[in-house]
């Protein structure tokens, strides 16, 4: 990358010495210097003009070369591109996946404008085609709650935490229902921002209002708080410096979103950057091995699954799998994960394989032995 | 495993910088190209003119039939010219050194892309949500939605990292061949010629026999003859086959029946000509003849499917592919992915089990991270209710899985 860049420069400056030096004037400045000799010589026309020619030829000769250099750096610089960005991804796509389902994509791109609080491009994208197909539409329910949360994200940003704790209290019982701390870390925020203002005795006033209903939950981290108070005047090298992290107001923005998400049932991103993320991720995996597919010229025999493991951030792990030990095969309904009496997992199809026909089954992992009716189907 | 692998990902990034390289019509480097051969033709043009003016002058005052005061009339206007094509150049120039800034923000930007060293880090999820706009704004600009496409553009800033331009000339194509006007894309095709030979393009023969078609339509078969001998003619050595089926088509009225001349007559035939002059158009300026979204998505997707994302007890709020309604959907035709290895997902809290964070079993043989059972235990008294049956344990009766 950087030699691109670097023969990239070299390519700018050539042209901005071809700029600065304009071939142009060099042509009209001999034309003019021609003119004046014979204007104050009239006599020397002849001799003036053969040299007029003469000069004429070599500047043009000048400019030819330097625009050809400046050619042959661009053709080098583009031959080098087409080297380094290989990647032909058509290879990789499904052509007719997504035939008849161009309203669906539409909609999720919608949706997703909408989830990423850009409300003016979402709109205009629905709007677009109104007339000709299948209208674009997101639920006004999902437009309105999202403006909601913008709202108040918003607000968290200028470090005002009303509005997310009005929204937090009021759905008190659904937020603890999924053992949120939002309500709590707004609460935890506020105070200490009256403790950085100084405002000791506000902030307590505050402690004694609002901790009360935190008491069984937030022990803890409540006595840390209130302990937090006698440091205040030199936090940042007390035990206490992690309270006033510079991260704090992003790290509640992000927290608000998550879980605002998961009380209206959606996921904290927007599904469209998720996939297309992983996307980018899979894509050079997939080429590499549909590559090495074509130069063995087999074909991929289980079109109904990828050929390769992707590997996935933890972050875009949603479900579980268990591939079994043994057989290698990914668990199913019909042959689902059985725990043995030790603790280790395998498939059902590899323990009956396993105990052939005995009742007794050895563990392939531990030295255990337990009867295989003991073996029971976990879920995951 | 969060390590980013910067070559592969670079390597997709072909038409991202090779659209700013070779395209020989429009756009960065290959834009920049060709403005830069206009000038130096403009420029060659004038010096070879200059030349002829001062060796007639030459000529003319060795004869001795000029005085000095006619020669620098003539010098004097050679330099008005000089002056003029000055002029004209500026905005060659501008266009030039416009798409040598776009070309270098460009590097710039995949530059930026090195320097990120984990799939973890905000920068990455940065770089992501460009790249995820640039590859929206690719598939709005390739579906007509110019609009959005350049009011995207403009508020993320990122004007420079797409090809908004491209697609204003290529969208009056468009247009006239929905009006049914074959003008305006035959003229594009002359623009283009040297570059459509090279991919071997008939769109200007189909265009041709399309407008010899809508003469015999109107059944002015005098001028459709014409026509043919004028612009058929010419394609005989490759598609006389053609020429003498669409020559067909005076013999019979455009309600006929007959096979092959009532698919000629078809206004379906306009929209072929509309995905011809695309896919053409695509591959001249190095753009994938499909939308960078559809490969990443579908990609993307296949690699996060799984049989239980279609069991709605399995459901996860946070999986793309669990909205039956979205993002689902569009994946039902896509293969699933593939795993040798198991990754346990608690259900609790959404975390994998590790050795950081153990599986571990309730009695009912239901499994939930550690963490998770731990902290609701200590919310609880040591009491743990598992979320899908139900059923509370105390905490000391949870038991290790081992997930090998």
């Amino acid at each position: 990358m950087d030699k691109f860049i670097k023969d990239y420069d070299k390519i700018i400056k050539k042209q901005h010495t071809l700029e600065t030096n304009d071939p142009l004037d060099r042509l009209i400045s001999v034309v003019k210097e021609a003119k004046e000799k014979i204007q104050s010589d009239p006599s020397s026309v002849n001799a003036s003009l053969v040299n007029l020619t003469k000069s004429v030829k070599t500047t043009s000769s000048g400019i030819s070369e330097e625009f050809k250099e400046l050619q042959s750096l661009l053709s080098k610089y583009s031959k080098a591109v087409d080297k380094t960005f290989t990647g032909d991804m058509m290879s990789t796509l499904s052509p007719h996946a997504f035939d008849n389902k161009e309203h669906i994509l539409r909609n999720t791109i919608a949706t997703h404008f909408i989830r990423q609080g850009n409300f003016e491009i979402g709109d205009k994208f629905a709007q677009a085609r109104v007339s000709s197909e299948a209208n674009i539409t997101v639920p006004d329910e999902i437009r309105h709650q999202f403006m909601e949360m913008f709202e108040i994200v918003a607000a968290l940003k200028e470090n005002n935490l009303e509005p997310a704790l009005m929204w937090a209290m009021r759905h008190r019982s659904g937020l603890e229902k999924r053992t949120s701390t939002l309500e709590f870390k707004l609460h935890r925020q506020r105070f200490l921002q009256l403790l950085e203002a100084r405002e000791v005795r506000l902030a307590i006033a505050y402690a004694q209002k609002n901790f009360g209903h935190f008491g069984n939950r937030h022990t803890q981290e409540i006595m840390r708080l209130m302990c937090s108070i006698i440091y205040m005047d030199h936090i940042h090298t007390s035990p206490y410096a992690d309270l006033v992290t510079p991260n704090a107001n992003s790290d509640l923005q992000h927290m608000f979103t998550r879980d605002f998400c998961s009380l209206i049932g959606l996921s904290c991103e927007s599904p469209l950057y998720v996939s297309c993320t992983v996307g980018t991720q899979a894509i050079p995996t997939i080429l590499k091995v549909s590559a090495l597919m074509k130069a063995k010229k087999t074909e991929w025999s289980q079109q109904s699954e990828l050929p390769v493991e992707i590997s996935l951030t933890d972050d875009v792990k949603f479900h579980s799998i268990f591939t079994c030990p043994v057989s290698k095969e990914q668990a199913s309904e019909t042959n689902p994960p059985m725990m043995m009496l030790c603790g280790h997992v395998i498939c059902q199809e590899s323990l009956h394989k396993l105990c052939r026909g005995s009742t007794k089954l050895k563990c392939p992992y531990c030295p255990t032995e337990s009867p295989a009716s003991n073996a029971k189907v976990v879920h995951f | 495993m969060n390590k980013i692998n910067h070559d592969q990902l670079l390597s997709l990034e072909h038409p991202f910088v090779k659209v700013n390289v070779k395209s020989p019509s429009s756009i960065p480097v290959e834009k920049y190209r060709s403005a830069l051969k206009l000038s130096q033709k403009h420029i060659e043009k004038e010096i070879s003119n200059l030349t002829n003016t001062i060796t007639e002058i030459i000529k003319k005052s060795a004869q001795g039939n000029v005085d000095a005061k006619q020669v620098e009339v003539a010098l004097d206007a050679i330099i008005t010219r000089l002056s003029t094509l000055k002029r004209k150049l500026r905005d060659i120039r501008a266009e030039e050194s416009l798409y040598a800034q776009r070309t270098k923000v460009r590097l710039q930007h995949l530059e930026e892309f090195l320097s990120i060293n984990s799939l973890d880090s905000d920068d990455f999820a940065r770089w992501s949500r460009v790249r995820l706009n640039r590859i929206l704004i690719d598939y709005m600009l390739r579906d007509g939605f110019r609009g959005s496409a350049t009011l995207l553009a403009k508020s993320e800033n990122i004007e420079q990292l797409v090809d908004i331009e491209l697609f204003v000339q290529s969208g009056k194509v468009e247009q006239a061949l929905m009006r049914y006007s074959c003008t305006e894309c035959l003229q594009w095709c002359n623009d283009n010629k040297s570059g459509l030979k090279k991919i071997k393009s008939t769109l200007e023969f189909s265009l041709r026999e399309q407008e010899f078609i809508e003469l015999a339509r109107e059944r002015r078969t005098r001028e459709a003859i014409a026509y043919a001998k004028k612009h058929l003619t010419p394609w005989q050595d490759t598609h006389m086959k053609e020429i003498s089926q669409v020559m067909g088509l005076l013999a019979f009225p455009p309600d006929t029946k007959c096979h092959p001349y009532k698919r000629l007559y078809d206004k379906s035939r306009w929209t072929d000509l509309i995905s011809q002059f695309r896919s053409n158009n695509f591959a001249l300026q190095y753009f994938t003849p499909e939308p960078l979204l559809a490969v990443t998505l579908q990609a993307g997707l296949a690699a996060l499917k799984t049989p239980m994302c279609y069991k709605p007890e399995h459901r996860n709020v946070n999986c793309p592919v669990c909205d039956p309604n979205m993002l689902g959907a569009l994946a039902t035709e896509l293969p699933l992915s593939h795993h040798f290895n198991s990754s346990i997902v608690c259900k609790i809290s959404g975390h994998i089990m590790n050795e950081d964070n153990l599986p571990m079993a309730l009695p009912n043989n239901y499994v939930y991270s550690y963490n998770a059972l731990a902290e609701m235990a200590s919310l609880n008294n040591d009491k743990v209710t598992c979320p899908r049956t139900g059923s509370v344990y105390d905490i000391s009766e949870i038991k290790k899985v081992f997930i090998s």
